[in-house]
């Protein structure tokens, strides 16, 4: 079984890795077009880049757009975040002090997740049937749901051998997998992550550019308009 | 199947974007908040030609042609009636801007839905209906209309302005506004003339059309050409700042037409209302008699979302002594779109009428004696849709406002 899902997360990672490279060939392959978005671009100042980042972290335009459904995702972004930083301490020996001190966080946001998602999925329905409806945003929400529940079972109520899973994955990062641990739960946990990761949406790499690019073309807009 | 068509298909769905449109299709989250102020939404409900199914329909083509599976095994043929209802969802469009003013990434769709229109055209999918004439019109006659050149400025031209051969302004009336929307260029005209500064304008032979009824229906050939036309016309005359009325005209201008020209231009795009506004700023006119009248603007979608000019024709409109200057519950960067957008007015008739009606309903139920619009497409399909209409509102242009004012 060890190696059956040391093969399937190869495999997994494989074709998320190889999709990946075949989106980067598509973004970046040389245009043919004469028209770029237009207006020439302005020149980036330490400011403006200072905005731009705080466009993509503070996720401006959702809030400008639709405060609760910000604040939920917002919420689920950096729970996201801690969640996936405290998961570090199974990847990496010794522990880096800076994963050792995002723990209490990241156990924190563990709890929070879920709740987050839950919201934003009130929202959403809230919304109405009027609203667009994307089958593959609900299908990755109630995945990670799921995932995050099955975490928190695993901490509450079915405690692993943490020792023997950060062996077993430590082993699989360096191609010689090892022994799984017996933990069902666990198994469940993990094999739920697998699911995500082929469907983990591009928007996570090019929305921030996007969002980038946009604060500078109102920039380039305002001076050639009003300079 | 000729040999362009096949390197065409061989091309597959992006060979026209930029690396950033191409990012911009990954980048939508499928959030449909961009459905919010859609017009064609508002009128339509129909959330299979919104924007984000349009991308996502978009994603299919691209994965089908250009991802792993295709890399690894070869290009498959997209279904034709799916790449059919992609384009008609494409051309239906207005264009207007209001899915990217609440993109939550910062999609810019006001020029990415003309790049996919460019797209289908190549496939022989586009232009749909009138449309595909505009080039061989504007070949031809120099405007979209097909209307002879002589009959560009003489109609409405008042006679007590002169125009100079040489100015550090200019303007160019653009062909909506000279053969559809009459009265605002002849307003626009008046008031240049009571500002008292020398302008010039291109003679009606050489005043050909902007470009962009092509580039917003993804016909993009003549583009270069014509702007190096035009470009070239202007700097002979010495100019500074070209004006124009037209939003449409005054958007490509300010953003496209640098590209076109392979470098920055040799003077300035300014909207009517912003040269009138510094007017009467700076004192060289004032808007004298007194209007006690209700009166609403409509922001035109190229003109607020997509110059940012917003607070310029307000500034001018606040000037008029007397007047109570109301808003539209959509207005600024939010702004509805009338219908007359995204050449699809007359290919998608009902579609745009029903959205000048909107506009017309808020103007009523607002009590506003004037519905002001600064946009001659604008004023071409609001005063159509009035047409046998229960509900009245007197429609007058800015300028003609203005000059009648002054």
């Amino acid at each position: 079984m060890g190696i059956f899902l040391s093969i399937s997360v190869y495999a997994v990672y494989l074709y998320f890795g190889l999709r990946l490279i075949s989106h980067a060939l598509i973004w970046f392959r040389a245009s043919g077009g004469l028209v770029t978005a237009g207006v020439p671009r302005a020149k980036s100042t330490c400011s403006t880049r200072a905005v731009m980042l705080l466009d993509v972290f503070s996720f401006r335009r959702l809030f400008e757009v639709d405060t609760p459904l910000w604040f939920g995702s917002w919420t689920f972004h950096l729970c996201f975040f801690l969640v996936a930083m405290s998961h570090l301490r199974y990847f990496l020996e010794p522990v880096p002090g800076c994963i050792a001190c995002v723990q209490p966080f990241g156990i924190a946001a563990g709890y929070v997740l879920p709740l987050s998602l839950l919201y934003i999925l009130t929202v959403r329905l809230a919304a109405g049937r009027k609203r667009y409806v994307s089958y593959s945003n609900y299908f990755i929400l109630i995945l990670i749901l799921l995932i995050s529940v099955s975490g928190i079972m695993l901490r509450l109520f079915f405690r692993p051998d943490l020792i023997g899973i950060k062996a077993f994955i430590i082993g699989m990062l360096g191609f010689s997998p090892g022994v799984l641990p017996e933990s069902p739960a666990f198994l469940v946990h993990f094999i739920l992550l697998l699911l995500l990761v082929p469907y983990l949406p591009f928007h996570i790499f090019t929305a921030p550019l996007v969002t980038m690019e946009a604060r500078r073309r109102d920039d380039a807009l305002r001076t050639v308009m009003h300079d | 199947m000729t040999e362009r068509r096949k390197s065409e298909e061989k091309a597959g769905f992006t060979s026209g974007l930029t690396p950033l449109q191409r990012m911009e299709i990954d980048a939508c989250t499928l959030c449909g908040e961009c459905l919010r102020n859609c017009p064609v939404q508002a009128v339509t409900n129909r959330p299979e030609i919104s924007p984000p199914e349009k991308i996502r329909m978009f994603r299919e083509f691209i994965k089908g042609t250009e991802g792993l599976k295709s890399r690894l095994f070869g290009p498959g043929r997209p279904d034709r009636r799916l790449l059919e209802d992609f384009t008609k969802a494409l051309f239906e469009c207005t264009t207007c801007g209001a899915c990217g003013q609440n993109c939550t990434v910062g999609i810019f769709t006001q020029r990415l839905w003309p790049m996919l229109r460019k797209e289908m055209v190549k496939k022989g999918l586009g232009p749909i209906g009138p449309q595909a004439d505009m080039p061989e019109a504007v070949r031809t006659t120099g405007n979209p209309y097909k209307k002879p050149a002589e009959e560009r400025y003489s109609p409405w031209f008042p006679e007590d302005v002169g125009v100079s051969a040489k100015a550090d302004i200019a303007y160019y009336a653009g062909c909506t506004g000279a053969y559809e929307a009459q009265p605002m260029v002849r307003g626009d005209v008046g008031v240049l003339g009571r500002i008292g500064e020398p302008f010039t304008m291109l003679p009606p032979e050489d005043e050909v059309c902007c470009g962009f009824p092509l580039f917003i229906t993804g016909q993009h050939e003549m583009l270069e050409d014509l702007t190096k036309r035009l470009v070239g016309a202007y700097k002979s005359r010495g100019v500074k700042v070209l004006v124009c009325s037209c939003p449409c005209c005054v958007n490509i201008m300010a953003r496209d037409w640098p590209v076109f020209y392979g470098k920055e231009l040799p003077f300035k795009i300014r909207h009517i209302t912003q040269f009138v506004a510094d007017s009467i700023r700076a004192g060289r006119v004032a808007i004298k008699k007194e209007l006690k009248e209700r009166i609403i603007y409509h922001d035109p979608c190229y003109l607020s979302r997509g110059a940012g000019i917003i607070e310029e024709p307000r500034a001018v409109l606040r000037s008029i002594p007397g007047v109570e200057l109301l808003e539209f519950d959509l207005h600024g960067s939010n702004s509805r779109c009338c219908g007359a957008g995204g050449a699809a007015r007359k290919v998608f008739h009902e579609n745009a009428i029903a959205m000048a009606r909107l506009t017309i309903d808020e103007a009523v139920e607002k009590k506003a004696d004037k519905l002001i619009l600064s946009c001659p497409a604008c004023y071409a399909k609001v005063n159509e849709a009035m047409e046998g209409y229960d509900k009245k509102v007197q429609i007058v242009d800015i300028m003609e406002l203005v000059a009648g004012l002054i």
